[in-house]
């Protein structure tokens, strides 16, 4: 069973739960009835195989665990702590049918922070005699793909435009969920792996882009979603922000924003996981109050329900069903949001387009800050030019080809946002698939 | 990865890994036995054979049942099964392919006789169809016969005897199957020697009860109506394995190679043996539990270990514990210990509190405002059953009182 989360620890942007320890680890393996099938290992977009690592927590080889857990998925200490693993590994826990599911996100710690004391031997370097790629993005799409490549020898080297590599684990998550030392833990193993991550290169023209499509073998392309989607009744107001922002400048100076937050009243737009971990990063923040304005019910929040939960306990004020019509402003500046209850007008279809108004449940409230965290699109369309995109600019793809044959791509960019588990599975396939076009060239 | 090897050399017998089955129903047919193989097992002691023209074998049924223990299944299993109730030339056959396919793995071949005939036609059969050494089931506890396994066991000259018909019909190692049923196996192992093993393997199962039908008031497992004192193995008979081996290892006398078995689950329950003496490991009930697969985890576990430390060889640490054995007599008494409780890590339940005040000295005081629990060093008998009671495993733990020479025996 998950541990209690400690909210004084979020207050702080520490780990909000406790690792789990050597007992804990020991008991909690145990009761994991090593299943033939292994849901859980089915489960896993990344094919990390928690099915294996507990089995070898349970026997005792601790180390191996670690091993498997990195060589499967190489972003496996920050995935241990982000994953949505109700959704994913221990949705179809055999346990949970005696008692209650075993607790695969702690078990994966465990083994991580095992490995780390332990001073795991370092993974091992590409011979780099397989051919030149080029990485986009140094996202867990763009991480795992270089990994892989790495690991069937290729020369990899990853064009990362931010200061830091890591793409939304490093400046979007908060750090109570995904400490940075565990980001770093998996970089570490990257490094070692042989894979070349240049940060401060962004490729941001079709010359940069031409560039490395002439001297790599191939390129593979993985920079996820950039830019947020703001409600034109939002827009342009000096208190209003995109999440992007918000949280980004929480990882970059905790002290300045909450100068900015602390006392004050914070409104979300939004019902998502990016939401609750902007409304929960607020609160822990000082604000005295925050809203979540949300079209969804409570259950039909598109959040992980632990983070729901997680709101409640934190005092968070949850208003669904509604949606904001306008908004009050003083000098460019939000002063209130006035909104109204909604319905829907068919089942099932959570679209703004199928939410009807319900009359006499106008709203005010009070706001001094707005942050909207209603979805993100990618910009990399102007660059590439020559790739077909669909719906808000995500790239056509099938099995990470593209309609160029040299390009390949994966992750947030091409799924339009998913899960960074996800991103690591589809970042594995794309490598198999480069491996194969080049062999194939040859 | 670092320079450790789990090769180990066994009666000349070179095996990849130290890990085999050991003779059971997990090594009961040649299908069986390639998976093993293929898991990664090192080698395989085939289900025990018999000469099926003389002795026909029916198994009782039903035949185990398990030690359960607050919850726990599987602490121990005790079983009523025979040797291999399938004929001889079916397994000869079965060994023969198994070494024709897996020439680099090592297959011992496990028999039983119920007279000098019948010893030496399986010696001579399990060294023709390729058998790399033969093991002598001198211990099956429940054979349903009562001139044979561990009564032969018990009897020094009877194991003498047939050690010797066997080692004249054939050029294997052998390897003799002792019982932990008897007080001192050291006899036993010695007349073996005498008759010319190689080696000695230890233990077989222990005879055992583990549960009653309170309704029926029939013991488990019960068959038609009755029950046995039947062979009880797996981690419950660890101890008493471990036991038998270190006395083995530790004498002089003896000095013969041992193959260690006893509810052997992890490398570290393998580890253990190897450091009472053990230069070979042999395992049933924990694949009976779990599959061949964890052998994957036995050769791993085993294998960081040996790195971490820098050991090479298991030869190297082998019987290092067995070593620091000694007789009760030549405990060193002027050490002393006190308990000593983390507050931090104290929980408050008061275990080590009710078990120290009604099975030990009065030592703990348990603030009822605070609910911590502190030893009071001055009553402190330093038996340790606090530390071994408190739930959080790493809470209690004990220093030595250099000031006491003087044992606080009897202190009140
Ligand atoms: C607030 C928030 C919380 C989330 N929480 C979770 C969670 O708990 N669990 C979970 O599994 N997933 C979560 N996700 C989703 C997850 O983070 C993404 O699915 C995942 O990061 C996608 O990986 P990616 O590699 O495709 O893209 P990204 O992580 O977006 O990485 C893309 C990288 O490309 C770089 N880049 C972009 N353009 C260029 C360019 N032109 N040149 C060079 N570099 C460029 C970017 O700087 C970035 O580093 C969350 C997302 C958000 C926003
Ligand atoms: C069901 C069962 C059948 C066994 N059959 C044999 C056998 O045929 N021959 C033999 O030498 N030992 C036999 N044994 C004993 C085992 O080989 C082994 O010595 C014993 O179980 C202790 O090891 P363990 O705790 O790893 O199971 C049997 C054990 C079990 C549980
Ligand atoms: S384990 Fe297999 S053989 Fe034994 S009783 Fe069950 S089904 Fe029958």
């Amino acid at each position: 069973m998950k541990k209690r989360v400690d909210i004084n620890q979020i207050k702080q942007f520490k780990p909000m739960r406790k690792a789990m320890n050597f007992q804990e680890a020991i008991i909690e393996s145990n009761r994991c009835l090593l299943c033939e099938d292994a849901p859980c290992s089915q489960a896993c977009p990344a094919g990390t195989d928690p099915g294996k690592f507990i089995r070898q927590i349970k026997f005792q080889n601790y180390k191996g665990a670690a091993r498997t857990i990195r060589n499967n998925n190489i972003m496996g200490s920050s995935c241990a702590h982000i994953c949505p693993t109700e959704k994913l590994c221990e949705l179809g826990c055999s346990a949970k049918e005696l008692n209650h599911t075993i607790d695969i996100s702690g078990l994966q710690q465990f083994a991580i922070n095992y490995g780390i004391e332990n001073k795991l031997e370092p993974m091992i370097k590409s011979k780099e005699n397989m051919g030149k790629i080029a990485v986009i993005g140094a996202g867990p799409a763009g991480l795992s793909c270089a990994s892989e490549l790495a690991k069937l020898d290729y020369d990899v080297t990853i064009y990362e435009k931010d200061s830091e590599a890591g793409g939304v684990l490093r400046w979007n998550i908060p750090n109570f969920r995904l400490p940075v030392e565990m980001i770093e833990n998996d970089l570490k193993n990257i490094r070692d792996l042989g894979v070349k991550i240049k940060c401060n290169e962004d490729i941001n023209t079709k010359e940069k882009a031409n560039k490395l499509l002439k001297n790599n073998d191939a390129v593979f392309l993985a920079t996820g979603l950039n830019k947020a989607f703001l409600l034109s009744e939002l827009k342009d107001f000096n208190n209003s922000k995109s999440y992007i922002d918000f949280l980004r400048s929480i990882q970059e100076s905790k002290k300045e924003i909450k100068a900015q937050i602390e006392n004050k009243i914070v409104t979300i737009v939004g019902g998502g996981s990016v939401a609750l971990d902007c409304a929960i990063s607020a609160k822990a923040l000082g604000a005295k109050r925050v809203y979540v304005i949300s079209l969804e019910h409570l259950s039909e929040l598109p959040a992980v329900l632990e983070e729901v939960e997680l709101g409640h306990l934190m005092n968070i004020i949850f208003k669904p069903n509604t949606r904001i019509t306008s908004v009050k402003s003083i000098d460019n500046n939000i002063i209130a949001v006035k909104g109204n209850e909604i319905d829907w007008k068919e089942e099932n279809n959570f679209s703004p387009k199928n939410a009807i108004e319900i009359e006499d449940t106008e709203f005010t409230l009070k706001t001094d800050l707005v942050i909207q965290a209603i979805g993100t699109y990618p910009i990399i369309k102007e660059v590439f030019s020559e790739l077909e995109t669909f719906g808000k600019g995500c790239i056509v793809s099938k099995n990470s080809l593209t309609s160029h044959k040299k390009i390949f791509v994966a992750g947030d960019l091409v799924n339009g946002g998913a899960t960074a588990v996800q991103a690591v599975g589809e970042g594995k396939k794309a490598a198999i698939a480069i491996d194969s076009f080049v062999k194939g060239g040859k | 990865m670092g320079k450790a090897s789990l090769k180990v050399t066994f009666c000349g017998i070179e095996f990849e890994n130290p890990f085999c089955l050991s003779s059971s129903p997990v090594g009961n047919h040649a299908e069986m036995c390639a998976r093993a193989f293929d898991a990664g097992w090192g080698g395989i002691v085939y289900k025990t054979l018999n000469v099926d023209e003389r002795f026909k074998v029916i198994m009782p049924s039903p035949r185990l049942n398990s030690y359960n223990y607050n919850g726990n299944k599987f602490v121990g299993l005790q079983n009523a099964e025979q040797i291999s109730d399938r004929t001889l030339a079916e397994n000869l056959k079965d060994i023969a392919e198994l070494k024709k396919n897996y020439s680099t793995k090592v297959l011992i071949s496990s028999i039983m006789g119920f007279n000098d005939d019948d010893w030496a036609i399986l010696a001579r059969e399990s060294e023709k169809a390729g058998a790399d050494m033969l093991e002598l089931n001198f211990s099956c506890p429940q054979m349903a016969r009562k001139d044979a396994g561990h009564r032969i066991g018990q009897n020094y000259e009877a194991v003498e005897h047939f050690t010797k018909i066997v080692k004249e019909n054939c050029n294997l190692p052998i390897i003799a199957k002792m019982t932990p049923n008897i007080t001192d196996m050291l006899p036993v192992a010695l007349a073996a020697k005498r008759g010319g093993a190689d080696a000695i393997s230890a233990i077989n199962t222990i005879r055992a009860i583990t549960d009653i039908d309170i309704d029926s008031l029939t013991p488990m497992p019960m068959i038609h109506g009755k029950s046995g004192i039947t062979g009880f193995s797996g981690p419950a008979a660890k101890p008493i394995g471990m036991r038998f081996v270190s006395e083995l290892y530790n004498d002089k006398g003896l000095n013969l190679p041992i193959s260690a078995i006893g509810g052997i689950e992890t490398w570290r329950d393998a580890l253990h043996f190897i450091l009472l003496g053990g230069m070979n490991i042999q395992v049933t009930t924990a694949i009976m539990r779990y599959g061949y697969r964890i052998i994957e985890d036995m050769k791993e576990g085993l294998l960081d270990y040996m790195n971490d430390r820098d050991i090479e060889t298991i030869e190297q640490i082998c019987g290092k514990a067995a070593e620091k054995l000694v007789d009760p007599s030549e405990f060193d008494i002027r050490y002393q210990v006190v308990s000593v409780i983390d507050e931090e890590k104290c929980i408050g339940c008061g275990q080590c509190y009710i078990s120290c005040q009604d099975a030990a000295n009065q030592a703990i005081i348990f603030d009822l405002e605070t609910r911590k629990a502190t030893v009071d060093e001055k009553r402190c008998v330093g038996c340790t059953l606090c530390k071994h009671v408190c739930p959080v495993w790493d809470c209690i733990t004990y220093r030595t009182v250099d000031t006491l020479i003087t044992p606080h025996a009897g202190r009140l």
